[in-house]
């Protein structure tokens, strides 16, 4: 049996005191499971993904990354836990001065690989996302769909053990959808990574087998 | 040319503090260079009845290094050309004896007042004559400058060194995004900070080159010794390019202190 990779118990994610986004809400994510955490606009979606990469402490509760407790985390132990971890956001949060290339190699270089592992890796990840040719253009020379392309990349550099994803294709044409899509199910069945979406809705026709949570005033549900 | 002003921000208060380090240690420089010159040219003129040794003296005023008889025939001589109706081998007979002391370095006015004292004390010495006041206006206005020097040091070094933090805190404002993107993906403290550290070295490493192509060439013209009128004075070149590697040593420093702030309010920021 896998185990669990992120454990929420009775967790409360909050802003300001008093004014809880998440309430008291528990539940468990598997080590290879993919996962769609839904619900309308305002729900709490991204405050949930917040607190699973260490940008918002729960305010009541317990919640444990890769079997980290995330309440009383010391930043060099975030700085740690986070090189497990693969962000991919809505506004896809590349650096704007840098090449394609260096952005994808960004989480390489905080993991200390060498040159040639560096180049050689953000090759092959260009050409999964089908950007093989745009590695010295800058972020903004891209389209919407080349950027999350980009950071998708990016996301699957060092090979993380959880793939956290917020609204990776809110924005995009339905070829960047599509090649996102894939991109995750693959690390997902190939890798054995586990993967976390917040979306709106889930897209159709996905090949791999998925669990699925509501949010919904609040709490957090799963659906059968 | 937003980058251009940015580092233009960090190394005019940099070149400030480095500037007036530099001045700081010219000065200190001359006036060492000054004493020299001066104790070597500088004599007092001692009369006595009886002959004198340097160990006598030496008792007095252990830096008294040399004692020399003036040749009482060349007073005569000097006598002789005024044509004065003298029997002058008598007179030679008659006269003290004349004595030149070198000390081993250039005597303030209020020591050389108590060596005076002291050597009026001294058994057959019968006057004590000093030459110093051509010396001493030149020496006093060196240190004078020394002081002011310290002084707007410490002004400078205080003022420039807020700004200097106050520019690197524009750069972490400027660099945030890039860095909560790091921060995001794991990177370190350090690794996020590197673009500041990077940023400080070039910027330190361009003030230091101005500093010296200023003092190099003020020296090399003499327009710095004319400037402080000591113009029989010089500076070794190679000592002020000496001088460039604690320059650039101090600037750093100062950059990478700033840089430490900033970084621990960074840290501070993420623990709260």
């Amino acid at each position: 049996m896998s185990k669990n990779v992120i454990v929420a118990k009775d967790l409360t994610l909050a802003y300001k005191p008093n004014v809880p986004i998440i309430k008291e809400s528990s539940f468990k994510i598997r080590s290879g499971e993919f996962v769609f955490v839904t619900g309308p606009s305002g729900s709490g979606k991204s405050t949930l993904m917040k607190s699973f990469y260490g940008e918002l402490r729960p305010q009541s509760g317990i919640l444990q990354i890769g079997g980290v407790m995330m309440q009383d985390i010391k930043p060099s132990k975030l700085a740690f836990l986070r090189k497990y971890l693969g962000i991919i956001f809505q506004d896809y949060k590349l650096i704007k001065d840098w090449t394609v290339k260096k952005n994808v190699m960004l989480p390489l270089l905080i993991a200390g690989y060498s040159k040639e592992v560096c180049d050689s890796q953000t090759a092959r990840l260009l050409k999964h996302v089908h950007l093989q040719d745009k590695g010295d253009y800058y972020p903004l020379e891209l389209s919407g769909g080349e950027q999350q392309r980009v950071a998708m990349a990016r996301a699957l550099a060092h090979n993380p053990v959880i793939i956290l994803a917020d609204e990776p294709t809110g924005n995009l044409d339905e070829y960047s959808s599509r090649v996102i899509w894939r991109l995750l199910e693959g690390a997902n069945e190939q890798l054995g990574t586990t993967v976390v979406v917040m979306t709106h809705s889930i897209p159709p026709n996905l090949e791999v087998p998925y669990r699925h949570y509501y949010i919904e005033e609040g709490k957090v549900y799963e659906i059968a | 040319m937003k980058s251009l002003k940015n580092h233009i921000s960090l190394i005019i208060p940099l070149f400030a503090i480095l500037f007036a380090v530099e001045f700081y240690l010219i000065v200190d420089r001359l006036i060492a260079s000054y004493e020299t010159k001066l104790s070597n040219d500088y004599s007092i003129i001692v009369v006595a009845q009886k002959p004198l040794t340097l160990e006598e003296l030496r008792v007095v005023d252990p830096e008294i290094t040399a004692l020399k008889q003036i040749d009482a025939t060349l007073i005569i001589n000097r006598l002789k050309q005024n044509s004065l109706n003298l029997d002058y081998d008598e007179l030679q007979g008659l006269l003290p004896s004349f004595y030149r002391l070198y000390l081993s370095s250039f005597p303030s006015t209020q020591k050389l007042q108590e060596l005076k004292e002291q050597l009026l004390k001294v058994e057959g010495i019968s006057r004590v004559e000093t030459f110093t006041k051509t010396h001493q206006r030149i020496y006093n206005f060196l240190l004078f400058i020394k002081s002011i020097s310290k002084l707007f040091l410490a002004i400078i070094f205080v003022t420039s060194a807020m700004l200097v933090f106050k520019q690197i805190e524009v750069w972490n404002l400027e660099h945030q995004e890039r860095m909560y993107i790091m921060a995001l993906f794991g990177a370190p403290l350090w690794m996020r900070n590197a673009i500041l550290v990077k940023l400080s070295i070039i910027d330190t490493t361009i003030s230091t080159l101005l500093v010296y192509g200023f003092y190099s060439y003020m020296v090399s013209s003499g327009s710095l010794m004319r400037l402080l009128g000591v113009e029989d004075l010089t500076i070794d070149q190679a000592q002020i390019a000496g001088d460039m590697l604690w320059l650039f040593g101090i600037g750093l420093m100062i950059s990478m202190i700033n840089i430490i702030i900033v970084a621990s309010r960074q840290y501070k920021m993420a623990t709260t």
